[in-house]
Formats: C-alpha cells, sequence, structure tokens
C-alpha cells in the first residue's frame, strides 16, 4: 500500500481481484466439493430423516423445547453483524482500513442469514407451515400474531436479509463492471447483466456514493433492531434467566463481537487462500484486534451484570437458573466460555497478539466457539430450570442436532466459496481510493482503462 | 362516529389479552389440595378422553412424556418430620396467558369462553409458546404416534390425534364443553347449568376435589369458592391470572 | 401452433377422453374398500352414528365393585366413568378402572381356545375350536367322574362372588370335588379372621371413613389401595371438608404411603410393631379412665404389659405421641381405627387387627355413625370358606406334588406370579397331569396350562357384584356387556355351563346372562320397598338403565363381647425370616397401581406416573436417603435386593419417608409372560418372600422377610417424571394454618347419595 518499496498500481488491483474469479486451481474445486458433500451430509440428510420422523430426531425434550437449532439461529444472525459493523459503521466513521474487508465481510452477513433462515426452517415442527408466519391474503382470513416477538423476527430479519442483498450488490456494481471489462465468453454476459451497464461516470459514480452512505446509516439501526428483536423471543417470556432487560443490548454486543471475530477468520483465510496478503495486512488485523478487546470488555461487563443482577434479585427462580447455569450440568461450557471470550481476547491489549497472523485466528475461533455456548447456555440452562421444581430437566443435544450444526458451517462455507468466484471479494474501486493517484501514464502504455 | 374514533375504539375492545371484555362463560376449575390424594386417576382419565398418546419408556426416559395433566411432588422436611405435598398441575388457561402472545401463527388464543385454546392444524411448531409457559404445562408431539391395535380402537372421535410437529395441552376438555352448550342450545336456547359439563379429570376424581364451573354464574360451585381463604392461584405474582384455582392444604396442629 | 387437421385432433380428444376415464375406473379400483361410503340405512340395533350410547356396568379390577358408565360409539367402547348413582364410587373412578378399556383393546389378548402342542411352558399353542377344546377338558372330567374320582379336579378361581360364584360352586358339587378355591394375592384374611375372633363376624365390617372425625389408620392406604379405595376416597373428601370440624388423619407405617402423604401426622413405627402400638395407646385410655365401660376390669387385666414406657420402645414411638394419639382417639371422635397390608401382613397380623378392633371397642366406635358398622347379610352369594390363604394354597401344591390332582382348572388368578417364593408353586402345579386356564391373557400361570379357554373380559360379559366391602348397606350390582365381543371367547359363566353339561350336568340355565337374570329374579321375588316394580321385567330394565341397586338395611348394632373376645386381646412382637446381622432390612413389598401386578399390560398404567415417586415403566428399591448414604449408594445404582429364598434386582430410590432399617417395592412389575408392555420390565418382589405364615389366619406375612442389599456396580437413569421433588422456598403448595378449620373451609361442595 501506500509507502511500499513496489507500489501498487491500479492494475494490479485490477488483475489480482480478476484473476482471483476467474484462475481456478484444483485446490479450490476440492474445497467447494468437500463444502458441497459436507452440506449434504451433515446438514440436509440429516434434516431430511428429521422431517421423515419429526423433531424427536433431535435431542429436545419437555421442559427443554429448544436446543441447539435456535442458538445456532442466533449465533448466526449474530455472525451477521459483521458486515453491518464493518461496512456500514466503519464507513460513516470514514475509516480506511474497512476498504479491503468490506465486501467479504458483507456477504459473511448475507450467508449468515441464510444460514440462519435455514436453521429456523430446520427448529419449526412443521416447517411446510413456515409461510403462515408472513402476511399474506389467504382463504382463511388469517393473519400471523403480530404481537408476536417470533413475528418481528420474521418482519426483521427479512428486512435485513432483503437490505443487505441490496447492499452488497450496489456496491459491487462498479466492480462487476471493472470485471465485465476484463473477461469474455458467459462471464462477459454474466457480469455485463450484473453491473447494469455501468460506464463509471461522474453522476453515476456521485448517485452510487450516495445510495451507498443512504443504506449503510439505514442498515445500522437494522441491524441494532434485528437482533434486539432476536433477543425479545427470550426476554419476552415472563420465566427466569430470560426475562431480562439486558438481554437486548447483550445479544446486539454479543452479536458484533461474534462478527468481528467471524471477520477474523473469513480474512485469514482469504489471505492464505485468495492470495490478497497485499491488500489484507497486520493493520487491518492489528484494527480489528483493538475492536475485539473493547467488545470483549463490553461483553465482560454484561456478563457481570447478569451474574449480580440474578443473585441480588433474591428470587429464588433467577437464582437457581444462575447457579446451575454457574455451577450445574451445563457448567463446563459457561467457563469454557468464560475463558474464550472473557479472558483471551484479553491477548489483543498487545500489539505483538494483534499483529500475528495466526494467534488471531485461533483467537477469533476460539471467541466463536464461546459466542456460540453463550447461546446455547442461554437456551439450555433456562429452559432446564423455571419456576416448577418438579418440572425441572436436563436437555442434551442428538446426534443429527451436532450433525446439523457442523453442517451449517459447511452450508456457509459452501455459499463462501461460491461467493469468491461470483464477486469480487475484495472491493476494487475503494481499495484504490486508498492508493495515491497514479502518475500520468502514456495511454499507449496502459494496459487497461481507468474504470 | 368518526374514522379516528372508530380506531380508538377498536384498540380499547382488542388490546386486552383476553380479547373480551365480557366473557360469555368464563370456565374456571377449582382443586381442594386437602381433598386431594394424588391417587393419578384424572391423568388416566384425561388420557383416555383425549387420545393422548401412548409415548413409550424410551420417550419417558428422554423427558418426552405427554400428559396434560401431570402430579408435582414436593417433600417438606427430612425424616421422622417429612411431609409430601402432591398438587396437580395442568394448563392454567391464564386469562393473561403469556403463551398467546408469542405464538407467531396465532395457533393459541383466548376464546370467549375464557379458555386457552390449542388449534392444532395452525400450529407450525415453534414451541415458543412452551417456553413462555411458567407452568410448563405445554407439551410437544416429538414424533407421530401409533397405537398398537386395536387400541387405536377406544380412541375418542371428538378429539384429533395429533400429528408430529404440534404442541398441546389441556383443553378443559372443551368438546364436551361444546357439547353441552350444543344440548343446552337445543334443549330450549338456555345456558349451560352447573354442573352438566366436567371435564374427564374433574368427573372421575374419586375424592371430588376438583370443580369445573362458570365464574360468571355466581351461583356455581366454583364462584362458591372462589374468593375463599383458602383460594390461591400458583405463581399468582407472575399476574398470569390463571383460571385455575387451588384451595390450600389445612395444616394441623398435631 | 403446428398444425392439426380435423382427423388427428378427433383421434387426440378420443385418445385422451379414454385415457382419462381408465384413469378414474383405475382410480375407482384401487381404492381402499373403506373409502367407499356405506350408508347405515339399516342400522344396527344397539347405536346410532355419531351418537353416544352409554352402558352401565360393574368394574372388576379389584374387589371394590365400582359401578360404572361406559360411554360407546359405533359400537366401541370409549370411555369409561364412575355410575354416579352407585353408592360405592358416586361418579368417581379410578385409574385402574379407566384403563379398563386398555383390558378390551389389549393387542395381547388371548382371542381364541389354544391347546399345548409342543412341551409346557413353551411356545407351542396352537389354535383349536371351542368343540375340541371343551371336550378335551369335559372328557378328562367325565372320566374322573364316572369313577368318584372328582376330587382329583381342582377349581383355582380369583375371588368370584355373585351369579358366578355360585355357578363355580354348583359346578364343584357336581363334579364332586371339594376343591374349589378363591385365590387373590391380596384378599384380606387377616381381617376377616380378626372380625371373627373379634366380634364374631362372617363379613367384613363397613368403615364410615366419611363420618369420622379422628382416623387412626394402621398402615392402611385406604385411599389407593386397601378394600375399597375409591369409597374411602370420597369419604375422606367428606370427612375433611363440610360444615363441620375437619376429619384428622394419623397414619401409623414404617413407609409412607399415599394415604400417609393425606395425613396430618405420619407417625413411622417399627414394622410389625403397630398391635403392639394400639395396645399401648388401649392400655392408656383403660389406665386413664377415659374408658368407663364395664367390663373395665377385664381389659386392665388383659392390657397389663402394654405400658406406654414398653410400648414406646418396641416400636420406636415416644411415649408422649402414645398418649397424645390415645386421647385425640378417645376425645376428639367419633373417632375410627383401621388396620391395613403395613399391619396385616405380619406374623401378628390377626392379633394385630383385634388390638385395633378392641382399640375401636374402647373408644366407643362400634356401631356408631364415623366408626365400625356392621354390614347386613349380602344379597349375593360371598363365599368366604373358598378363599385360599396362603396356607391353603401350599396344601394344594402339596396335594399337586403329591399327584392327588388331576384336573386344575384356572379362572383369571395369575398364583404363579403372586405366590410368595414362586417358583416352589410353579413347580408343584407341574405335577398336574391337565392344567386349564379360562384367562383372557397369557399370563405366567396360562403359560403352564395344556388347554386354554380364554373368557371374554368384564366389559363383554354379564354377570354381577355385591361388593364385600360394603357400604353399610345391601347394595348390587349388574354388568353387562357394553360392546359385542371382539374374539372368539365367551363368558366365564357359559364356559363353566358348557363343561357342566358337557360332564352331565346339565344346570337349568341356557347361558350366563339367563343364569344371572334367575338370581336376580330371586332377589326381586323377596321383594320389599327396594325392589318396588310391577314386573320382573320392568325391575330388571331399571336395575340395568341405574347400574345399581340397594336396599336400606343398615344393621342395627350393638355390641357386646363376651370374655373370651377380651382374653383374646394380645399381640407378640413380630417375627422376620432370616438374621438381623446378615439381612439389616425389612422388605415391604406394596400394591402399587398396578395392584397386585394385574394392571402392567396396560399401558396406561405403565405410563401412569407412581403417585409417591412419579417413576414410571420399571421398579425401584425405595432407601431412606440416610441408609443409602451408609451404603454408598446414590439413585440409579442397580442393586441386588437378596433374602434368604433368593435374590431380585432394581435400582435405588431416595425416599425421605421410610424408616432407615426398611426398604420397599411396589408389586406388579417383573413379569415374564404377560404380554409386550409387561414383560421383562422391573423385578417381582414376591418371588423372594420368605414363607412366613401368620397363624392366625394361614396368610402370608408378607412383611416378614428379611434382605440385604449389595450394590452390582452398575447404574441406570430411573425413568420418572419428577425434577426436583423440593419447592426451594416458592411456596407452590400452600398451606394455610389450622387454627380455626371451620372459619377457613369454604370447600368445594360435594354430591353425595344419602345412605
Amino acid at each position: 500500500m501506500q509507502g511500499d518499496a513496489n507500489p501498487l498500481k491500479y492494475t494490479d488491483i485490477h488483475n489480482d481481484v480478476v484473476a482471483s474469479i476467474v484462475e481456478t486451481g484444483s485446490n479450490y474445486y476440492v474445497a467447494l466439493a468437500t463444502a458441497l458433500a459436507l452440506t449434504l451430509i451433515c446438514f440436509f440428510f440429516p434434516w431430511f430423516y428429521q422431517l421423515y420422523y419429526g423433531i424427536g430426531a433431535a435431542g429436545m425434550n419437555h421442559p427443554g423445547v429448544w436446543g441447539t437449532y435456535l442458538a445456532s439461529f442466533i449465533f448466526w444472525i449474530g455472525l451477521s453483524h459483521s458486515g453491518t459493523l464493518l461496512s456500514c459503521v466503519l464507513h460513516i466513521t470514514n475509516s480506511s482500513w474497512r476498504k479491503a474487508m468490506y465486501r467479504s465481510a458483507e456477504a459473511m452477513t448475507l450467508f449468515s442469514l441464510v444460514v440462519a433462515a435455514m436453521m429456523v426452517m430446520v427448529h419449526v415442527g412443521r416447517p411446510w407451515f413456515i409461510h403462515w408466519t408472513i402476511p399474506y391474503p389467504n382463504q382463511m382470513e388469517m393473519w400471523p400474531n403480530f404481537r408476536s416477538p417470533l413475528l418481528f423476527d420474521v418482519m426483521a430479519i427479512t428486512t435485513y436479509i432483503t437490505g443487505s442483498t441490496v447492499f452488497i450488490y450496489m456496491g459491487s456494481i462498479p466492480d462487476f463492471a471493472a470485471v465485465r471489462d476484463r473477461t469474455r465468453g458467459w462471464r462477459n454476459t454474466m457480469y455485463s447483466l450484473l453491473s447494469l451497464g455501468w460506464r463509471g461516470t461522474d453522476t453515476e459514480w456521485h448517485r452510487l456514493h450516495w445510495a451507498y452512505t443512504f443504506l449503510a446509516v439505514l442498515i445500522i439501526p437494522l441491524a441494532v433492531s434485528v437482533h434486539s428483536i432476536v433477543s425479545w423471543d427470550f426476554a419476552m417470556s415472563i420465566v427466569p434467566a430470560l426475562h431480562q432487560t439486558i438481554f437486548a443490548p447483550y445479544f446486539v454486543v454479543g452479536a458484533i463481537y461474534s462478527g468481528t471475530a467471524g471477520i477474523v477468520t473469513v480474512m485469514f483465510v482469504l489471505r492464505k487462500f485468495m492470495d490478497f496478503g497485499e491488500y489484507i495486512t497486520e493493520l487491518h488485523f492489528d484494527n480489528l484486534g483493538k475492536l475485539l478487546l473493547v467488545l470483549s470488555l463490553l461483553w465482560s461487563y454484561i456478563n457481570l451484570v447478569e451474574v449480580f443482577t440474578g443473585f441480588y434479585s433474591g428470587a429464588s427462580g433467577e437464582i437457581e437458573a444462575l447457579r446451575y447455569r454457574l455451577f450445574g450440568f451445563y457448567a463446563p461450557l459457561y467457563w469454557e466460555m468464560i475463558t474464550f471470550c472473557a479472558v483471551l481476547p484479553l491477548l489483543c491489549a498487545f500489539k505483538r497478539f494483534r499483529t500475528s497472523f495466526v494467534p488471531m485466528l485461533f483467537l477469533s475461533i476460539a471467541i466463536n466457539i464461546g459466542m456460540y455456548t453463550e447461546r446455547f447456555l442461554i437456551v439450555a440452562t433456562s429452559l432446564s430450570r423455571q419456576y416448577l421444581p418438579d418440572a425441572w430437566g436436563l436437555y442434551v443435544p442428538s446426534a443429527v442436532e451436532i450433525s446439523i450444526l457442523v453442517g451449517t458451517l459447511a452450508l456457509f462455507t459452501t455459499l463462501f466459496l461460491l461467493f469468491v468466484k461470483i464477486f469480487p471479494s475484495v472491493s476494487m474501486y475503494e481499495v484504490k481510493e486508498t492508493m495515491d493517484t497514479p502518475k500520468k501514464i502514456p495511454a499507449a502504455a496502459s494496459g487497461g482503462s481507468l474504470a | 362516529m368518526s374514522f379516528l374514533d372508530r380506531i380508538a375504539e377498536g384498540w380499547r375492545k382488542n388490546r386486552k389479552p383476553g380479547y373480551y371484555e365480557n366473557f360469555d362463560y368464563h370456565w374456571t376449575m377449582t382443586i381442594d389440595l386437602d381433598q386431594c390424594s394424588g391417587c393419578g386417576a384424572c391423568v388416566t382419565a384425561c388420557q383416555a378422553e383425549n387420545n393422548l398418546p401412548i409415548v413409550g419408556e424410551k420417550a419417558f426416559a428422554k423427558g418426552r412424556e405427554v400428559k396434560w395433566l401431570r402430579m408435582e411432588h414436593y417433600w417438606e422436611g427430612e425424616y421422622p418430620d417429612v411431609k409430601l405435598n402432591i398438587i396437580p398441575m395442568l394448563c392454567q388457561h391464564c386469562d393473561n396467558a403469556p403463551c398467546e402472545t408469542v405464538c407467531p401463527v396465532s395457533a393459541t388464543y383466548h376464546n370467549q369462553d375464557g379458555l386457552n385454546t390449542q388449534i392444532y392444524n395452525r400450529c407450525i411448531g415453534t414451541r415458543s409458546c412452551a417456553v413462555y409457559c411458567p407452568y410448563e404445562v405445554r407439551y410437544f408431539n416429538y414424533n407421530d404416534h401409533t397405537w398398537d391395535s386395536p387400541l387405536d380402537q377406544q380412541l375418542n372421535p371428538d378429539v384429533s390425534v395429533r400429528e408430529k410437529g404440534v404442541m398441546e395441552k389441556c383443553t378443559f376438555c372443551i368438546q364436551r364443553v361444546r357439547q353441552a352448550k350444543d344440548a343446552a342450545k337445543d334443549d330450549g336456547r338456555r345456558r349451560v347449568r352447573d354442573g352438566e359439563v366436567q371435564p374427564a379429570c374433574v368427573q372421575t376424581c374419586p375424592s371430588q376435589a376438583m370443580a369445573f364451573g362458570d365464574r360468571n354464574d355466581p351461583e356455581s360451585k366454583v364462584s362458591q369458592t372462589l374468593d375463599g381463604p383458602r383460594a390461591y392461584r400458583v405463581l399468582d405474582e407472575l399476574n398470569t391470572k390463571s383460571s385455575v384455582v387451588y384451595l390450600k392444604k389445612v395444616g394441623t396442629e398435631a | 401452433m403446428p398444425n392439426i387437421d380435423r382427423r388427428d385432433f378427433i383421434k387426440l380428444v378420443g385418445a385422451g377422453g379414454v385415457g382419462v376415464g381408465a384413469g378414474v375406473v383405475l382410480r375407482e379400483t384401487i381404492r381402499d374398500p373403506r373409502e367407499h361410503l356405506i350408508p347405515h340405512v339399516l342400522a344396527p340395533e344397539d347405536y346410532s352414528s355419531g351418537v353416544a350410547t352409554w352402558y352401565n356396568s360393574v368394574c372388576t379390577m379389584c374387589k371394590s365393585g365400582c359401578g360404572i358408565s361406559v360411554r360407546t360409539r359405533e359400537g366401541r367402547a370409549k370411555k369409561i366413568e364412575g355410575n354416579p348413582s352407585h353408592a360405592v364410587n358416586q361418579g368417581g373412578l379410578c385409574a385402574l378402572g379407566q384403563a379398563g378399556l386398555q383390558v378390551l383393546y389389549n393387542p395381547d389378548r388371548l382371542t381364541g381356545p389354544l391347546i399345548q402342542s409342543g412341551t409346557r411352558g413353551s411356545d407351542g399353542f396352537n389354535q383349536v375350536t371351542w368343540d375340541a377344546g371343551l371336550g378335551r377338558v369335559a372328557s378328562r372330567i367325565d372320566v374322573l367322574k364316572a369313577a368318584g374320582r372328582g376330587d382329583r379336579v381342582a377349581l383355582l378361581t380369583h375371588g368370584v362372588g355373585g351369579t358366578l360364584a355360585t355357578l363355580f360352586e354348583r359346578f364343584a358339587e357336581s363334579i364332586g370335588t371339594p376343591r374349589l378355591h378363591h385365590y387373590d394375592y391380596d384378599h384380606p384374611h387377616a381381617l376377616y379372621a380378626a372380625n371373627h375372633q373379634f366380634f364374631g363376624e362372617q363379613h367384613l365390617p363397613y368403615y364410615d371413613v366419611k363420618n369420622t372425625r379422628y382416623l387412626l389408620s394402621f398402615g392402611a392406604d385406604f385411599l389407593s389401595s386397601w378394600l375399597s379405595p375409591v369409597h374411602h376416597s370420597l369419604g375422606f373428601a367428606q370427612s375433611r371438608g363440610g360444615d363441620h370440624a375437619r376429619g384428622h388423619l394419623v397414619q401409623i407405617e414404617p413407609r409412607m404411603s399415599l394415604s400417609g402423604a393425606a395425613a396430618d401426622e405420619w407417625v413411622p413405627a417399627k414394622t410389625g410393631t403397630e398391635g403392639i402400638l394400639a395396645l399401648g395407646l388401649a392400655h392408656h385410655i383403660v389406665a386413664s379412665g377415659l374408658y368407663r365401660g364395664s367390663d373395665a376390669d377385664e381389659w386392665r387385666q388383659v392390657l397389663a404389659g402394654y405400658e406406654l414406657e414398653k410400648v414406646a420402645a418396641q416400636t420406636d414411638v415416644s411415649a408422649d405421641t402414645l398418649e397424645h394419639l390415645a386421647e385425640s382417639f378417645v376425645n376428639k371422635g367419633p373417632s375410627l381405627a383401621i388396620g391395613g397390608d403395613g399391619a396385616a401382613n405380619n406374623t401378628n397380623g390377626v392379633d394385630t387387627l383385634v388390638a385395633i378392633n378392641a382399640l375401636n371397642y374402647l373408644a366407643g366406635n362400634i356401631g356408631r355413625a364415623g366408626g365400625v358398622l356392621f354390614n347386613p347379610e349380602p344379597a349375593g352369594a360371598i363365599p368366604h370358606n373358598r378363599q385360599a390363604n396362603f396356607r391353603d394354597m401350599m396344601s394344594l401344591a402339596a396335594a399337586a406334588r403329591g399327584d392327588e390332582i388331576e384336573v386344575l382348572i384356572i379362572n383369571d388368578t395369575n398364583p404363579v406370579f403372586t405366590m410368595a417364593d414362586n417358583p416352589e408353586f410353579a413347580a408343584a402345579m407341574s405335577n398336574v397331569p391337565l392344567i386349564v386356564s379360562l384367562s383372557s391373557f397369557m399370563d405366567e400361570t396360562t403359560a403352564i396350562a395344556d388347554v386354554v379357554l380364554p373368557s371374554h373380559v368384564y366389559l363383554e360379559s354379564w354377570g354381577d357384584a355385591f361388593p364385600e366391602i360394603g357400604v353399610g348397606f345391601s347394595i348390587g350390582a349388574v354388568s353387562q356387556p357394553v360392546v359385542a365381543p371382539l374374539y372368539n371367547t365367551q363368558a366365564t359363566g357359559d364356559i363353566v355351563l358348557e363343561l357342566a353339561k358337557r360332564t352331565g350336568d346339565t344346570m337349568p340355565w341356557s347361558s350366563m346372562e339367563a343364569c344371572v337374570k334367575d338370581n336376580w329374579r330371586a332377589i326381586y321375588e323377596q321383594s320389599d320397598s327396594s325392589t318396588q316394580a310391577e314386573s320382573f321385567d320392568t325391575f330388571w330394565t331399571s336395575l340395568l338403565k341405574a347400574g345399581v341397586w340397594g336396599k336400606s338395611n343398615h344393621r342395627d348394632a350393638t355390641v357386646t363381647l363376651d370374655k373370651s373376645a377380651i382374653a383374646g386381646v394380645g399381640v407378640q412382637a413380630p417375627e422376620f425370616s432370616g438374621d438381623s446381622a446378615d439381612y439389616p432390612f425389612v422388605l415391604q413389598p406394596y400394591l402399587s397401581t398396578m395392584h397386585d401386578g394385574r394392571g402392567a399390560n396396560l399401558p396406561w398404567v405403565q405410563e401412569l406416573p407412581d403417585p409417591m415417586t412419579s417413576v414410571v415403566y420399571g421398579s425401584w428399591v425405595e432407601l431412606n436417603p440416610t441408609t443409602a448414604e451408609e451404603l454408598s449408594l446414590v439413585e440409579g445404582d442397580l442393586v441386588n435386593i437378596e433374602s434368604p429364598e433368593g435374590s431380585i434386582q432394581a435400582p435405588v430410590l431416595l425416599f425421605p419417608a421410610i424408616r432407615p432399617d426398611v426398604v420397599a417395592m411396589p408389586i406388579g412389575q417383573g413379569h415374564t409372560n404377560y404380554g409386550r408392555y409387561a414383560n421383562g420390565r422391573g423385578a417381582n418382589p414376591l418371588e423372594i418372600l420368605s414363607p412366613l405364615i401368620d397363624e392366625g389366619s394361614g396368610g402370608l406375612a408378607s412383611n416378614a422377610t428379611r434382605v440385604r442389599i449389595l450394590a452390582t456396580g452398575d447404574h441406570v437413569d430411573i425413568v420418572k417424571t419428577s425434577g426436583k421433588s423440593r419447592d426451594l422456598g416458592r411456596d407452590i403448595v400452600q398451606t394455610t394454618s389450622g387454627d380455626d378449620h371451620t372459619a377457613q373451609m369454604n370447600n368445594i361442595p360435594i354430591t353425595v347419595i344419602p345412605t
């Protein structure tokens, strides 16, 4: 980047990114085939088995009626906040270091939402009627129940998916055009359609920038509200440990936290396997690390608040639920979560750590494991310990559930792998904005356009 | 009335969770804990009347029993000064039901007779109602159930057999309530009299510890006991306004 | 669109039409036959589609004889309810009674006569015709009869009364055999003996629970399994509620039963010392001058030696408690003392129950409301002398072993399962050349039969019931079929009639229905106000419609005890099998919802969480938590329960309300051959009971077996529905202080039939 011995030229960026789309090694196909196979085997086949047999294929019982499916749902919605943060928030604050990463982050958002929506279908008892949650005119003359937080979910997530899709697509138009101009044949046709006839005029740029900023501003409150609404699935109940006002900020902070950690993971992969080492550098990891530290401290604070208020509430229900979470059957998971999400990230206080790629990778994975555990614990422990002690129970996930959990990762990976071959995964035009403008080069010697 | 007034009126009318300012009937059940022995006859009667599945030992071991009415056991003290308190727990048909708010497709709602009803064929199985119920009296069908022939010949034709993926719970034997209302209507458009309709559990109780009736009828059995000094509701502090009223056990000086 | 000319068009249309037509025809032919609607132009007489028909009958799941009304739809039984008009249960019905539908529709029912073609006890039963089956049995009996050796035929039936009892009597007489036995595990032999010894009564008295205000129960689980639980539950509720002082219940037993859970006071006396405790109370009542009868001196004499301190040491109940109980018993009357299985099933059982009778006598409870009332003579036959106690069954086994029995006919009783130390009994029975079973189900006893002639179940049969336990006046009911018989079975009475006919005794009735009707004609003819009908047919119809018949003929009971009755009062210390050093615990087997095991093949009963422990589908052994700790056992640890007779396995359940020196197990599981729902489940504690007999009654002292508990090292997760059985201060079951009962009562008003 700036100040390097061999400064990047605009053409370098174009060539690199287009090459990442056009040139495909066998490694890629192997990876894609594996991801696809794992998706089928770990996600779809167990899901079809569950459709046939009933939710009994999972480990849920009475009173543990919610389990890993819902935890996964919330987890993936949480991960979806990655794009929002990087794309929108950092765009408005005009930070330059986001520019190489945000396209992939937005893609993460989109695919996380897709996976989360799939998890809803896996979770409900009769998914073939899931369309009843959508308010369409029907012969039953029934609207869905608008007072239900689950329905707020449907509305919010639909809006979020729509918004994110438009957002990522719109932001990619100039890059599609760039790829269009460098490819031939079927790719040329595809990218021509996708780029909607972008010519790179001033007016077009102006409009794009304005629309992009507008959407970015809109999507931020959307992201906050989506995860708040998801948290209200729990908080609007009246059972102990779930009925807490801190849930909305808790979930939003947690979402941004796990989303940021997710970005670190994906960035590492992109650096390594897509040869984007010059675009995604130590600086990015450094800044992401700082972000992780702040979020980790915030997360720890909220957890402390939860524990504190639970114990001093004096309410038997709250205290029991909390005690179960800390010292009961799932205690090992609780302490693992604390270690991974509150203790380990403190390493990010050290620049040495923040700028080392592999340790950051491990940390980010650990954080996400911890965050998933957090979602799971909220679901499992709260349902195990409610008001009537005689009805206490224990929920243990089944093999089908674990398989589907692995399957969601495979599904996400598959989608992402497909993404990197269709979308330019680094935003060319925004990266160029961080570079010095090129010196005037005689037209004959340049290799391409300035688009 | 102006347009705005009409909206305001509709808002006032429909904002209350029970939807109705006045319930037509307000079915209530009272259970006298001083007389209930915990024998479980009501549990089996409910199973027989409402086509509850025979889930099998494996399902029980997994915690997937379906018993709309269950006996809760609470021991007090240690040997030899030990006491066992048994309380039947069933859907309380709360007027302020948390489960009704959360169902995304309105598969559970409060009807004009004060019953919390479950519409099996609308339920998509999100199970959030079971999460929200503080009494944990909602039961989910984790798989399809079968009855070894000819046990299926016993099934009650007035009650549906639920398929997998659907939530179910005590209905106060709504099929009996319906039939009683029909019979009363045929009998000269009168109202259902106290004692004409009894859910299966109330009917079979050997101690007659349970009573069922209309709270709106001041002469009914339940109305007599509802405001008595021994009447209380479980988890009353949650303000669920349940329709099942328990009468306290009497602790005695020896 | 390509060009089509007219010809092609017509060809296409024709082909299409043929295709559609073929499709329709094909679909119609492969339709499930049930999809064809068959209009009910001429419906069967007993039902209208969509409308329920109700039949009154009698429940036979236990001997209480509760009246039931069965709801049927389209010829199928849908729901059993209590008959509101029947004085025993007045509309209520217990869980086992509700499960009667699963007896009728059980998939493991025997569908027709069988003859064992392989070795006894094997799977080699072949379906045969009734003619063949009956013929096989009748011919054998005939041969014996002709040779004057009719006494080599033995009839073993469950406790029957009324018409069926009369039929059996007549049949036995015609064959010429004295060996007609009624056998039920839970027959209260000791209670009969005690009442005979003390009052000179043949029949059981009526315990007026509903009017009592102080119920002192010595191990009687009257709300769950003792005598007539539904009737007692109703009575108990009445004594607790209403516009009167609240009835107080004290339960004295080593292990808390369901009745103990409902008690105001629970007193864990040592096993088998209940009688001593009762006499301790009696001693105090006489010594303190609370009893002022003319025979006080005789009492003082016979009660010497039962001073409170002595009794306190023997029973492990403090003298203060004893004093308080004795005084309350007299002062808080009307009071009633009852003795159940817990007290009666010891080696001193009869004496214990006599002591309890004495207690009632001293408190003036005999013959007054709220106390012990005497039942009038029942209107139907109740052959007490036929009830086989343990000693009788052992004699029967000895006779079998001694080749004295050639034909054994068993009707609906399962001694191979319920007899203590039952392998001995089964071995003895195997000596009998021809064993015939009239059971409706394959069970452990039927499995060793040679010929099976399956009976209808009670919902398919005619019969009648005159509940011995009674309600204080004469009562009876007719049971009628509520559905057409499902299988190729016959009513037990009809089988007996047929066998009688084939062995040369043609009884004057063509069928069981006719026989029942005839017996009731006799009742009708001794007519008084209770029958009040112009003709027998009107009487019969109204009898079936009401489902019950009664006669308000309370017995006026003034009781004068003769000296020998008083002199016979006295209780020895209980005896136990095994050495207390080797076998430190006393095993208490108790009747569960499955009763004596008969309910184990009903899935609803298996799935009904046990009322005290909420366990389903298995057996368990209850240990006091202190005991478990001493043995380093946790809940779910699989242990061997070893008695001097044998060993069974069950998981440990921690039970707070049991004496540390007692372990308890429910009876009912441990079946090996009783259908898919019962087989291979749990353990049968009766197997390891020592054959100790209560000399006073000849009955089995089932609480007299000592055992030891040995860990096996294995662990299972006990399947139960309760999570944590402590309410952690959340006040889920609220209690009100009992200071002012009357002001606080405000009970649900109960509807009762006035007696």
